[in-house]
This record gives structure tokens, C-alpha cells and sequence, in this order.
């Protein structure tokens, strides 16, 4: 029987935004991406137009988990929720940042589509697609099985973008020609890169929810 | 690891043919204040008086199983129960000084353990009330009538009685539940204070007092003790799901 009780909806209420701003934050990063590998200027406009929607919905995720501790005295797992879903919306509004930053990166890039190819920054693309895919279904469903996989694609993305920000660094000592431009394709590999951190931070809050161990700076593979 | 000062284990008790506790075993350790938690009916107030043989005065009471403090089972043939009432006072939910001054009040218990002279008893009670931090507000009307303290006072005076002679234990039975917020506070104040020197068991119905002021927490559910653990650990993180439903109001 669903419960009535204020609190429990609060809870409820809470646990639909933090969801929401997942999904949202979920298709800025895919958009962005998509607008990365296509170069879809007008997509990328779409993506900085509304980052707008994510930095309102972050604003009123703060503001709920303020109320209810000030008024509902959570505890136990219902207070390890609150305190991760604040650090969930944190994470979150960073990554749609990080997201507004790749789409406003992409003009610039007109003349040098192809070298954006050579450097396999397509692949990137994916893996992050379908890390932040994964992220998006454990904040949905808080089943710890996707927390492997996210410290897996992760690990592997972000030894992937260490490997193109080495060819890149290549590319500027041998051709002076394409330094800038290639610094800003360091600068979206980097960014993409920050994505897969807050990936893992968002799979050591919900651990923390679900299993109530604090898991930050803990070895998570091998 | 601290002095285990009260051990219970496997206690039962029966009201006539009411099994009212059953296979409570636990170890509450010294100069720490543990509060029992649970719903109406659960039986932590019960099992709080079992500890100074109050149930004694309950006609029908049966008790099995073993409660030691200090390693004595206070059920034994040979203990004498006023003596142990004085080892383990107690302060009840609603506050009952006695008809008398404010002195009188203090001064009755060590007066009848026998102790006349009137400096030692002076002494006694500043040092009571001091402990009970009501001092500084009754000093200078000790020979005033206790029934014209307000209710914080007057529970602070029975807590200052419980004191004056000499404790090692002191069980409140929702202490500060009739109490108005500034009263409650001070009550608790009190409380963490009390600690240094006294082993502290509270009930209460407000979880979050036992939250603020307990070091350990034992949760009670139909006569049984469900969960007993830092008090940190019950309301971060408890191991069982009855006593996380409680604790967060899901039933209770």
C-alpha cells in the first residue's frame, strides 16, 4: 500500500527530480556529443540553450533536502538518500557544465573534422554515451550491479582519453599549425574525462544509500 | 572495552500469566547513557524498573533469568532492595517531590540512611542540587515549598533527591516528556553531564532525544529486544529493517 505519509512523499518528490535531472543531464551529454561527432552547430546551440532547465531543477533539489531536514529529522537510509541526492545534483549540474562547455567548443572545429577522426575521439564519444547510459539506469533503480560496470567503462574511458590527450600533445609539438585547435580538442577530451570522475561519485553515492558504507577512495577494481 | 555495570540474560517476566519480556539479554556498559527506544506497550518501561526491583511492588510480577550490576544478581535471596534502590535511583515521567521544602526534599534520603549532623546534610544538598544543576536558581530559597517550583524545576529537584544519596545508576522513565522545549533542553543538558559520574538509562519516546543524548540505543518490540548498538549505528545505519522502520516512523 503506497504511504500517504508527508514524509514519504517529500521522498517520493525528491526521488522523481533527482531522476529527472539525470535524464536531462543524460541527453545534454549525448546531444552534445552527437553535436561533437556530426558537427551539428545547431544542436550544440540547443544543448547551451538549455542548460537553463538543469540549473533550475538544481536549485529546487537543493531546496527540497533542505526542508526535509529541517522538518522531517530523516534518519537512517532516508538520511543517506538526502545526503547523496545532494551530492547526486552536485555531480549532476557539473557534468551538464561539462556538457555546455564540449557544445560551445565545437565551432571552432569546422576545418578540422577530420583530424578530430584521426584522433578517435568518436570513441570516447561512445564509451561516455554508454557509461553515463548506465549511470542514469543506477540512480533509476539503485541496483548495485551497475556500479561495476560503471567503474569499468570508466576506468577504460579515462585510460582512453589519456591516450588521445598523448596523440594530441603530439600532434602540437609536430605541427604548430592546428596548437590551437588541437587545444581545444585537449581541453573536450579532458571534459570528458570529468565526466567519467563524476560517474564514479554518483556510483559511491547510491552504494552508500543502498549498503550504507561510505566507499570514496576505496579501491573499486582489481 | 567499558565495564559492562548492568548484565541482563535471558530475563523474562510474566504479569500474572502475561509474558510481557521475553529473552532479554544485554550488557549496559558504565558512565554512559543508554536509551531504550520502542512503541507503546513493548515493554522497555517494564524492563527499566526490573532493573532496582521496582516490578517487586506489582502484584503478580514474575521474573526468570539473570540482571546483575556489578556482577550481583539483584534478584537474589540476600539483597536487600533498599540498598539497591539507593544504588539505582530513578526518576519517573511525572515529577513527585514530596509536600515539603526544597531542602527537605534532598535532604530526606540521606536523613534516613542516617545521617544527622546538620553541616554534612547542608553539604549534601548543595552538592545534590549543584549536580542537578538547579542550585543557582533555589539557593536562596531552600526553606521554600518544593509544589512552587515550575515542572522543569521540580524534576530537576527529584533528580537532585535521587542524587543525594549517592548512586552508581540512576534509570529515568521519560524524564523530560511532560516538559516544555526550554525545560526538555536543560533536562538533557543535565543528562550529559550526569555521565561522568553516573550510568544513565533513559526510555524515551522521542527518538530524537535518544538521538541527541544517548551513547547507546536498545530498541524493544513486543517484549523482545530487537537491536542494541552505538547509538550512531541505530539511526545511521541499523541492522535490522523492524528497527530502521520504527526509527524512521514507518510503523509505531
Amino acid at each position: 500500500m503506497e504511504s500517504n505519509r508527508i514524509f514519504d512523499l517529500e521522498l517520493k518528490k525528491l526521488s522523481e527530480k533527482v531522476v529527472k535531472m539525470c535524464s536531462q543531464v543524460n541527453k545534454q551529454v549525448n546531444d552534445a556529443l552527437i553535436a561533437l561527432n556530426q558537427y551539428d552547430i545547431e544542436l550544440a546551440k540547443k544543448v547551451i540553450n538549455n542548460d537553463h532547465e538543469i540549473n533550475s531543477l538544481d536549485v529546487k533539489i537543493d531546496k527540497l533536502c533542505q526542508n526535509i531536514f529541517a522538518l522531517q529529522h530523516p534518519v537512517a537510509r532516508d538520511l543517506r538518500y538526502i545526503l547523496s541526492a545532494l551530492k547526486i545534483n552536485n555531480d549532476l549540474e557539473r557534468v551538464g557544465d561539462h556538457a555546455v562547455n564540449i557544445a560551445k567548443r565545437i565551432a571552432p572545429l569546422e576545418d578540422y573534422r577530420q583530424l578530430v577522426s584521426d584522433l578517435g575521439v568518436d570513441k570516447v564519444t561512445k564509451e561516455t554515451s554508454i557509461l553515463f547510459a548506465d549511470v542514469l539506469s543506477l540512480v533509476e533503480t539503485h541496483d548495485l550491479n551497475f556500479c561495476k560496470k560503471i567503474y569499468q567503462r570508466s576506468a577504460t574511458l579515462k585510460e582512453d582519453c589519456k591516450s588521445i590527450a598523448e596523440q594530441i600533445l603530439n600532434e602540437m609539438m609536430n605541427k604548430s599549425e592546428v596548437v590551437v585547435v588541437a587545444s581545444n580538442i585537449l581541453i573536450i577530451v579532458n571534459l570528458i574525462e570529468r565526466i567519467a570522475g563524476y560517474s564514479n561519485n554518483m556510483a559511491e553515492s547510491i552504494t552508500f544509500v543502498v549498503e550504507g558504507e561510505i566507499v570514496k577512495h576505496k579501491k573499486k577494481l582489481g | 572495552m567499558a565495564f559492562e555495570k548492568i548484565h541482563t540474560e535471558k530475563m523474562v517476566l510474566h504479569y500474572g500469566s502475561k509474558m510481557a519480556l521475553n529473552d532479554i539479554t544485554i550488557s549496559i556498559p558504565e558512565k554512559k547513557v543508554t536509551a531504550f527506544i520502542g512503541p507503546s506497550g513493548c515493554g522497555k518501561s517494564t524492563f527499566l524498573r526490573s532493573l532496582n526491583r521496582m516490578n517487586d511492588l506489582i502484584e503478580g510480577v514474575t521474573i526468570e533469568g539473570k540482571i546483575l550490576i556489578d556482577n550481583i544478581n539483584i534478584y537474589d535471596k540476600n539483597i536487600d532492595v533498599v540498598t539497591l534502590r539507593k544504588k539505582v535511583g530513578m526518576v519517573f515521567q511525572k515529577s513527585n517531590p514530596f509536600a515539603k521544602s526544597i531542602y527537605e526534599n534532598v535532604a530526606y534520603g540521606p536523613r534516613i540512611n542516617g545521617v544527622n549532623d546538620k553541616k554534612q546534610l547542608d553539604e549534601i544538598v548543595e552538592n545534590a542540587l549543584q549536580n542537578a544543576a538547579i542550585w543557582e536558581e533555589v539557593k536562596d530559597r531552600l526553606g521554600d515549598s518544593a509544589m512552587g517550583l515550575s515542572g522543569g524545576q521540580q524534576q530537576r529537584l527529584c533528580i537532585a533527591r535521587t542524587l543525594a544519596v549517592n548512586p552508581e545508576i540512576v534509570l529515568m522513565d521519560e524524564p523530560a516528556s511532560a516538559l516544555d522545549p526550554l525545560s526538555t533542553s536543560k533536562i538533557e543538558e543535565l543528562i550529559v553531564e550526569l555521565k561522568e559520574k553516573y550510568t544513565i538509562v533513559i526510555v524515551t519516546h522521542n527518538m530524537q532525544q535518544a538521538a541527541r543524548i544517548s551513547d547507546l540505543t536498545a530498541f524493544f518490540y513486543l517484549g523482545q529486544l530487537i537491536e542494541f548498538d552505538k547509538t550512531k549505528k541505530i539511526f545511521t545505519n541499523p541492522e535490522k529493517k523492524q528497527t530502521e522502520d520504527y526509527i524512521t516512523g514507518r510503523f509505531g
